[in-house]
């Protein structure tokens, strides 16, 4: 056991099943048809985060960088499959632009953090390099898929608009420069909003899990700093790469809109 | 300056057929009206002759070249197309004018100056509409209508027009069509959609979309 750590036993776990078994009582009583949910959603979280901590305390213990990329890219994978499920567009192929951007990108802004504001040695160090790399691949998820699914449904939405501007000589750039302001903006409110609320409104995850580990809070709150402060760049980084790369896309060669 | 459908197939996607294998050559300087049933696919036609759609297999010339050889800023310059529904942006009547010359492509145009739009302006029966006047405050009618002068001072050689009397009353409408006939009078080509039995003065031609196909009535 580590020291300062209360560790939660086998026995503690089972008896958390107790808050599912209220939900899903909740759910009979009231017929809410959410107990098949309950019960996978349950399953799935054990499973899945067993697995991620055997998973993690295998990439510690090993120590090498090429595991530590691996998980890494594994991470932005799964960002950009939760992305295609979220966005409902599947006229333009968007998937293989977002995943090398959101790659390249990330793995930038996560060793500026790791590398240079923190001073991890090797900036590969698993146990500072994935979670903040996951934070930032996870926050930007959500800026990306908002930002995405703002410029397809602007670009159908306000075709007449972008039509009118083709028609009279405009290249896709000048056609849709609105259209693409809108979406990087959608995407980066929600970064912009969490900075305005922390602290008051909630207390972060990460700074929660350090303080809950025994880390003094004064040191707990700089870490949340950082993480805030990096999680503006990478959305914004995310929203204004990806939107760009993809909005080419959405117009032929020949200056056409393809988006319906 | 003629245009010419050669074999063109055009499907919208997960959509039916509109053309298959139409061929037709819209003549220098006629004033042609298309018709057809309602969905049968005239705005597509229009749509195709300034590549904002592209053929499935056939080939569109302009001049004799190929459009999809073409630089598209410069084909849409010469063959310009107005949409139905006319599209002005928030700002003035001025800055909605003056659009096209602030794209890249248009830059070595010249913007005409506040005298010559006025000119247009009255030359449109808008005499009542300031420069100064904000677009998106004036009616559909006399929206249609700054719409086509925006078209047009561009110089195009040929102009397409998306059914431009649908939704005007018959003042505006007439305005429209006298000025669509003076300006192939003058040597522009004009092809025009009409949903109307009425055949305009100054028409020249009238082609017909039947069967996925297009042919002079």
């Amino acid at each position: 056991m580590t020291p300062g750590i209360i560790e939660i036993s086998p026995w503690q776990l089972l008896l958390c099943l107790g808050f599912v078994l209220l939900a899903g009582g909740a759910s009979v009583y009231h017929k809410l048809g959410l107990g098949r949910d309950l019960l996978v959603g349950t399953v799935r979280t054990f499973a899945q985060l067993f697995l991620m901590g055997y998973v993690l305390t295998f990439i510690f213990e090993t120590h090498t960088s090429w595991l530590v990329l691996l998980m890494f890219t594994f991470m932005v994978a799964a960002a950009v499959h939760i992305i295609k499920g979220r966005v409902k567009e599947h006229s333009v192929p968007f998937l293989i632009p977002t995943f090398v951007s959101m790659l390249i990108s990330y793995s930038l802004v996560s060793y500026i953090v790791t590398a240079v504001i923190v001073g991890a040695k090797p900036w590969w160090t698993p146990q500072y390099f994935i979670p903040l790399a996951g934070m930032i691949v996870g926050n930007s998820m959500t800026a990306i898929s908002i930002a995405l699914e703002r410029l397809f449904s602007d670009l159908k939405a306000r075709r007449n608009e972008v039509e009118m501007r083709l028609a009279l000589g405009a290249d896709y750039r000048e056609a849709s420069q609105d259209i693409l302001r809108n979406a990087i903006k959608a995407g980066m409110i929600p970064s912009i909003n969490s900075l305005m609320a922390v602290g008051l409104v909630s207390l972060p995850g990460m700074m929660t899990g350090q303080i809950l580990s025994g880390t003094d809070p004064l040191i707990a709150i700089r870490y949340q700093i950082v993480v805030m402060l990096m999680l503006v760049a990478s959305t914004a980084l995310g929203a204004i790469i990806v939107t760009g790369l993809v909005r080419r896309r959405c117009f032929s060669d020949a200056q056409r809109l393809i988006v319906r | 300056m003629s245009l010419t459908l050669d074999r063109v197939t055009f499907a919208y996607p997960d959509g039916p057929t509109v053309l298959e294998n139409a061929s037709l050559t819209f003549e220098a300087g006629s004033f042609v009206l298309v018709r057809g049933p309602s969905g049968a696919g005239k705005s597509t036609v229009l749509r195709l002759l300034c590549q904002l759609e592209e053929p499935q297999s056939g080939r569109i010339l302009f001049r004799g070249h190929p459009v999809d050889t073409m630089v598209p800023a410069e084909l849409r310059r010469a063959v310009s197309y107005v949409q139905q529904m006319p599209t002005l942006l928030t700002g003035t009547v001025r800055e909605n004018l003056l659009l096209p010359f602030s794209f890249k492509a248009n830059g070595a145009l010249t913007p005409p100056t506040d005298e010559k739009l006025n000119a247009q302006l009255v030359s449109f029966l808008l005499q009542d509409v300031s420069l100064d006047s904000r677009g998106d405050n004036l009616s559909v009618g006399q929206s249609q209508r700054i719409c086509l002068i925006r078209s047009l001072l561009l110089k195009p050689e040929v102009v397409l027009l998306d059914e431009p009397t649908a939704s005007l009353d018959a003042a505006s409408a007439k305005i429209v069509l006298d000025k669509a006939a003076e300006l192939s009078g003058k040597g522009m080509t004009v092809i025009m959609i009409s949903h109307s039995e009425v055949t305009p003065k100054g028409v020249t031609h009238e082609v017909r979309i039947n069967d996925h196909t297009l042919a002079y009535a």
